[in-house]
């Protein structure tokens, strides 16, 4: 990055432009005419020069980030250059977006140009936008970025920790309601979504830039302890929030169910370095488990027990089919390994179908199953009310969900940090070499599996009751791969990876409904994107960062900066079809 | 008896579309250490592409007389599957050459279900299975109550024609000694004057070449085909490439064989019957790799970093 | 220069402390170009949800019963059936999954104009979805699910239970389909050997064991009882396993899309034998994908045949010239199209005179109960249990490629 062929004066002059050019952009009219579905959001046909604060949606997002990139161009701020890139790569977002989705929904571009004698040239003039605040970064290279004191006094420290977790809180509750709930009433809510999504995906890369991210990482590993209560706290008060509807409940759960499982296989693939390519069928047998020691009518067994028991029940049984699975690792490696996993989890597919030994209701699946009782007998999907506000029903859920992320966060962590973790990463780095040190690499493998396959199985449990139907078809190959996805996507061997991977993954699905049709071959091109441009994952563990930044990750520092990786800034890639 | 031999018919021709597509997988594995999961996917998109040569490309009047359509389509699927495969060479393998090794493998599995997708897409009529023509002579040959379907048969000689003839290419010509050069050691290879793109390019073009006449000649035997035949049959595929050992052409080809009597005769006489017909290739496939994990034909495994 | 850029700070920081002055900016609502005749919509929106599979291999049949469903809407709209109100539909993508399913579910229920859901496809997925839907008091009316414990209970034979008071269906249940199917094939055909072969699903399976039952009832021998993959394209397996007990038909439980294939390869195997279906292979696929060998196959269907019905052939035009040719209304587009008239007329009743709102829920679902119409699919009516009172069924036979009706009838027990 030290292409500098425009001189100074004239890219600060471009940067200058674009940033006032987004601003007009967000007041220009954005289509010419109202679309046939209806109206596009924001009242997008109008100018809003005379009204600059009636403005809504993105381009209220538009003119803020504007205002923003002209601030910072012509105050001075640190890392000046890499900031306005960022909010470069937000504008040029927020207009592609609008600009592709008007055009196909409009039927040509028509809709955003000129039209009928009407013009609406909003999209094409955030494009510019955006690509003339980039362009304008290059005029000088790209500044370090900046470097903040971590040795505040401490309860200025967590004062700042406060304030982020909550920024955080507020965007996560901000990142679910974004667009609105989709559906035929709301048909923009993708293209809105997006948008948003550019506009966030900008900010944040100011300030990354700005090296605030970097500090506030510092600070959380610096207490950890404090971060990690705060954190919790963070995610108890999602449902309060205005994310605190009964379907981001139920998806938020959802979302938990699997982001422990991630976490479970982030044991085997990221700290042993086992590929498991079967790995949902322990979420399977955990939850074929539960269901058939629910009571529920459909089970042949017809045994109830209570859900503490049901779930050792659960982690015992995966753990040992866990263990059964990992056997073949004393004599297989690598490649072979998976597929062997992939074979395991194909045989439980095929039994689990042809309803083996009458315990899994074949293609009938396990309907029914009774939803958990808090000990006062509420059942957990119903709606309850606390601290005198009417929460959704599924939060009961949500809350258990937590609880049981915290506590497999904390087992990873601990079994990260013990003796069998490091014998687990020494494996993972060099086999026989761990050998040669006495490891003893069998036990230490099909430890790993028996691991990972408990707490499958306890995710498992507990969505067997969430779902209240249990059947073959949500643990087929797919889902694996979605599992595996996910924990690549976040960074192996990283827990925070492992839980936004799996948000990810399963949060852009349900708020691109409109393009259900397109899921997948976007699912399928994203993995590729990110294998090919960021295969360490979005928040990479910090050993591992090493190794899978690749051999020319130039100018490493060693243990003592462990957070200085030569690291871009990259705004979230909209996948625009 | 008549019931076995049957089964062995079917378990042959079956083995022979599997043995096709393994080869294509034991050489990529074999030169990159590549499990190439899209490669089922090429064998799917070369029946599709041969089936679009068919209904838009070879004019009505000929479309009934097989010695003109068989060869048109069996070039076109090779044709479509091979440059299919060049690109995502191309573009999603060759940038991640140096790569940790779970790099590649999952861009391979975001290959493949991108392919399948796009096929269900864009391809007329794919969401369902879709007719094949039959461009060869139909009908049975009948060795007493034993039927022997004229396609099935051609399947199986082609495969054993095309293996023999990869087999004496890869161990008599320069290209083939290039590439054995590279599978032992890429470095070295390149030190020794070959140029490992262009190996591992041809390996990949004859590889998918050979998917491609394989999903040709599975359509035109089966008559009918689905954006689904490019998943099931790629991981027996792979069985057997890991069954006939990495890295051997012929083992492959056996292995294949192996595969598909083992399905139909699994599903004729052992418990579950064929709804667990798969189940026991798995469980070949697990035995295999545990006892002995070179494969029935494999070189001891070589440690691979 | 500093100056410059000092004042310019100033500037945009003054421009942000300017609150929002009160502009009134409305847009003219326009865009509905649709009609000439403009009904009365000044009461609002309601949403008509459809969970179906829109995506992965049932995508074809998903998407017919979407546009069927938004068929019915579009008309509905025109017509101003539903007084002072338009309705919109809100398909949602359920990829044949439970737990999508009750996503979805769980989306459309916590929309309050939500009025009513048109689905599922699989029974598999409504379980999930019925108590979803029921917790809300949301009428849900399937197109196509058969299995009768959805209705019935697990005890359906000897102690029927009605499950949801929300659920209700316009397709047979297996259990009067399949010894439809057997009474034919046994006593009318003459089959007395039969090889039945199921795809592993709700509805195949439930089939294939309802047919099974009464034709052994009937005294046909059931030489074997195999499974085939849903997603197979290969059946040698199982013929080569069925041929040497020479059956004189086989019975499928399952879809076109194996179902046209298998008898190809059946007859390829040199078993001239018929091959004989439930609705789910009444396609036309079914005889593209089979060719000449399918000539002489069975099926059988729910309701009257098409052709003889004017308003099925409506259904039929009017979806033709509305749908793209490669979106076919596939196997349950008429029973979804009959499903949403069924809510919206229902809907019309409880909105005669009535303003929308969560405490019509219980009179539109009595509404529902109490509809009686004509639909694509002959009479359209729901028994105590929610299941459709058409009993109607008509055995097809393949001639050219193309389903016939064979003869209509009842199935007497």
């Amino acid at each position: 990055m030290t292409k500098t062929f425009l001189s100074p004066p004239i890219a600060r002059i471009l940067g200058i432009a674009g940033a006032v050019l987004a601003i007009v952009a967000a007041m220009l009219p954005w289509t010419t005419f109202v679309l046939n579905k209806g109206a596009w959001p924001d009242k997008a046909t109008l100018q809003f020069f005379d009204a600059p604060f009636a403005l809504t949606g993105f381009r209220w997002e538009l003119f803020l980030v504007g205002i923003v990139a002209l601030v910072c161009s012509v105050v001075k701020v640190p890392a000046q250059r890499r900031v306005l890139r960022g909010l470069g790569f937000g504008v040029a977002a927020i207009g592609l977006v609008n600009f592709l989705f008007i055009t196909a929904e409009g039927g040509g571009l028509g809709a955003v140009t000129a039209a009928d004698g009407a013009s609406a040239f909003g999209s094409v003039a955030a494009l510019v936008a955006g690509g003339l605040l980039i362009l304008g970064t290059f005029g000088q290279p790209l500044e370090e970025i900046p470097r903040w004191k971590t040795n505040l006094p401490t309860p200025v420290e967590y004062l700042g920790l406060l304030v982020s977790f909550a920024v955080l809180l507020y965007v996560v509750s901000l990142t679910l309601t974004a667009g609105g709930q989709g559906g035929a009433a709301n048909p923009y809510s993708g293209p809105m979504f997006l948008s948003f999504l550019g506009f966030g995906g900008g900010l944040m890369a100011a300030a990354a830039g700005l090296g605030i991210l970097r500090w506030i990482s510092k600070l959380s590993e610096k207490h950890r302890a404090f971060s990690i209560i705060v954190l919790l706290l963070c995610a108890f008060l999602l449902p309060f929030t205005n994310a605190g509807t009964e379907y981001w409940m139920t998806v938020a759960a959802n979302i938990g169910v699997y982001a422990a499982t991630a976490i479970g296989l982030n044991i085997v693939v990221g700290l042993a370095g086992l590929l498991d390519l079967g790995y949902v069928a322990f979420l399977g047998i955990g939850a074929f488990v539960a269901a058939n020691l629910s009571g529920a009518a459909a089970s042949s067994l017809g045994i109830h027990l209570p859900f503490y028991l049901v779930v050792i029940i659960s982690a015992a049984i995966a753990g040992i089919f866990g263990a059964v699975v990992g056997s073949p690792t004393l004599r297989v490696r690598g490649d072979y390994l998976a597929i062997v996993t992939l074979a395991f989890g194909e045989i439980f597919q095929i039994a689990a179908r042809n309803n083996i030994g009458g315990l899994t209701g074949g293609s009938n699946s396990i309907p029914n199953i009774p939803p958990l009782q808090w000990f006062d007998g509420t059942a957990y999907n119903e709606s309850i009310t606390l601290f005198g506000t009417p929460l959704p029903s599924g939060v009961l859920y949500y809350f258990l969900i937590v609880v049981l992320i915290a506590a497999v966060m904390a087992v990873f962590a601990n079994l990260k940090n013990s003796r069998m973790g490091r014998a687990w990463i020494a494996i993972r780095e060099d086999e026989d070499a761990a050998r040669a040190m006495g490891i003893k690499t069998g036990k230490a493998k099909i430890l790993a599996f028996l691991c990972g396959a408990v707490l499958a199985g306890i995710a498992g449990a507990v969505f067997a009751h969430k779902t209240s139907t249990v059947g073959y078809e949500s643990f087929l190959f797919m889902e694996s791969v979605t599992l595996l996805a996910a924990v690549i996507l976040g960074g192996m061997g990283s827990i925070p990876g492992a839980v936004l991977g799996a948000s990810l993954l399963f949060v852009l699905p349900e708020k691109l409904r409109a393009f259900s049709d397109y899921r997948l071959l976007i699912f399928g091109l994203a993995l590729i994107l990110i294998m090919r441009f960021r295969p360490q994952g979005l928040i990479p563990d910090r050993h591992r960062r090493a190794e899978l930044a690749g051999e020319d990750a130039e100018g490493h520092t060693l243990a003592e900066t462990p957070g200085d990786e030569p690291e871009q800034p990259r705004p979230q890639e909209v996948p625009a079809r | 008896m008549t019931t076995l031999l049957q089964q062995l018919v079917y378990g042959l021709i079956l083995g022979g579309t599997v043995g096709l597509i393994a080869l294509g997988y034991t050489m990529v594995y074999g030169i990159v250490q590549l499990i190439n999961f899209a490669h089922g996917e090429i064998f799917m998109v070369g029946a599709f592409g041969a089936l679009a040569t068919f209904t838009w490309v070879i004019p009505e009047g000929v479309k009934g007389t097989w010695y003109i359509t068989l060869p048109l389509m069996v070039i076109a699927g090779a044709v479509v599957s091979m440059v299919l495969a060049l690109i995502i060479e191309r573009l999603a393998y060759k940038p991640l050459r140096n790569a940790p090794r779970l790099a590649p493998l999952i861009t391979a599995l975001g290959v493949s279900v991108a392919l399948k997708e796009a096929v269900r897409l864009w391809y007329p009529g794919a969401t369902a299975p879709l007719p094949f023509p039959k461009a060869f002579l139909a009908g049975n040959i009948d060795i007493g109550p034993v039927v022997f379907p004229k396609t099935g048969l051609l399947l199986i000689v082609v495969t054993i024609v095309l293996t023999t003839l990869l087999q004496i290419y890869i161990n008599k010509s320069r290209m083939g000694r290039a590439m054995r050069a590279t599978a032992q050691d890429p470095d070295v290879a390149r030190l020794m004057g070959i140029n490992p793109d262009r190996t591992i390019v041809l390996t990949f073009a004859i590889g998918a070449v050979l998917a491609g006449v394989a999903g040709v000649l599975y359509g035109i035997h089966l008559t009918n085909i689905s954006i689904d035949i490019g998943f099931q049959n790629g991981i027996f595929a792979f069985t057997a490439a890991v069954l006939g050992g990495i890295g051997s052409i012929r083992g492959a080809v056996i292995g294949g064989f192996i595969i598909g009597l083992v399905k139909t005769i699994a599903g004729q006489y052992l418990p579950g019957g064929t709804q667990y017909d798969y189940v026991w290739i798995f469980v070949v496939l697990i035995a295999v790799l545990v006892f002995r994990p070179q494969g029935l034909f494999g070189e001891t495994e070589r440690v691979r970093a | 220069m500093r100056k410059k850029v000092a004042t310019a700070a100033v500037l945009a920081a003054g421009a942000l402390l300017i609150t929002s002055c009160s502009t009134n900016k409305s847009e003219t609502p326009g865009g509905n170009a649709a009609g000439g005749n403009q009904c009365d919509t000044s009461k609002g929106t309601l949403t008509v949800g459809v969970i179906a599979p829109l995506s992965g291999e049932l995508t074809a049949l998903g998407v017919g019963i979407r546009n069927s469903a938004q068929l019915a809407v579009d008309q509905a709209n025109e017509k101003c059936t539903v007084k002072g109100y338009k309705l919109v539909l809100d398909p949602q993508d359920d990829e044949k999954n439970p737990q999508k399913a009750g996503q979805a579910a769980t989306k459309l229920s916590s929309d309050p104009n939500t009025v009513g859901v048109i689905g599922t496809l699989n029974s598999s997925t409504s379980q999930t979805v019925q108590p979803i839907l029921s917790g809300k008091k949301i009428v849900q009316i399937s197109p196509a699910n058969t299995s009768p414990t959805l209705t019935r209970g697990e005890d359906y034979k000897n102690a029927p239970k009605r499950q949801f008071d929300t659920y209700f269906r316009v397709c047979t249940t297996d259990d009067s389909q399949g010894p439809f199917a057997a009474n034919y094939l046994v006593q009318k055909a003459g089959k007395k050997k039969i090889a039945v072969i199921a795809d592993g699903k709700t509805y195949g399976e439930g089939l294939a064991n309802e047919f099974e039952a009464k034709a052994k009832a009937n005294g046909a021998t059931i030489v074997a009882r195999e499974k085939v993959g849903e997603k197979d394209t290969d059946f040698s397996g199982v013929i080569g396993k069925i041929k040497p007990l020479a059956p004189e038909a086989v019975y499928y439980g399952g879809e076109y899309g194996a179902a046209g294939p298998l008898s190809k390869q059946i007859k390829e195997a040199g078993l001239n034998i018929p091959l004989m279906g439930g609705d789910g292979i009444v396609d036309d696929t079914y005889g593209k994908l089979g060719g000449a060998a399918t000539q002489g196959d069975l099926a059988t269907s729910v309701g009257a045949p098409a052709d003889k019905l004017p308003e099925a052939k409506a259904f039929i035009d009017a979806y033709n010239a509305k749908f793209p040719k490669d979106q076919g209304y596939s196997a349950y587009g008429s029973m979804s199209y009959d499903a949403t008239n069924a809510l919206i007329g229902a809907l019309a009743t409880t909105l005669a005179n009535a303003d929308w709102s969560d405490s019509q829920r219980e009179t539109l679902i009595k509404n529902v109960q109490s509809y009686k119409q004509k639909g694509a699919n002959g009479d359209i009516a729901f028994d105590q249990y929610g299941d459709s009172t058409n009993k109607l069924l008509t055995v097809y036979q393949v001639n050219n490629g193309k389903f016939e009706p064979v003869e209509t009838g009842k199935l007497d027990s």
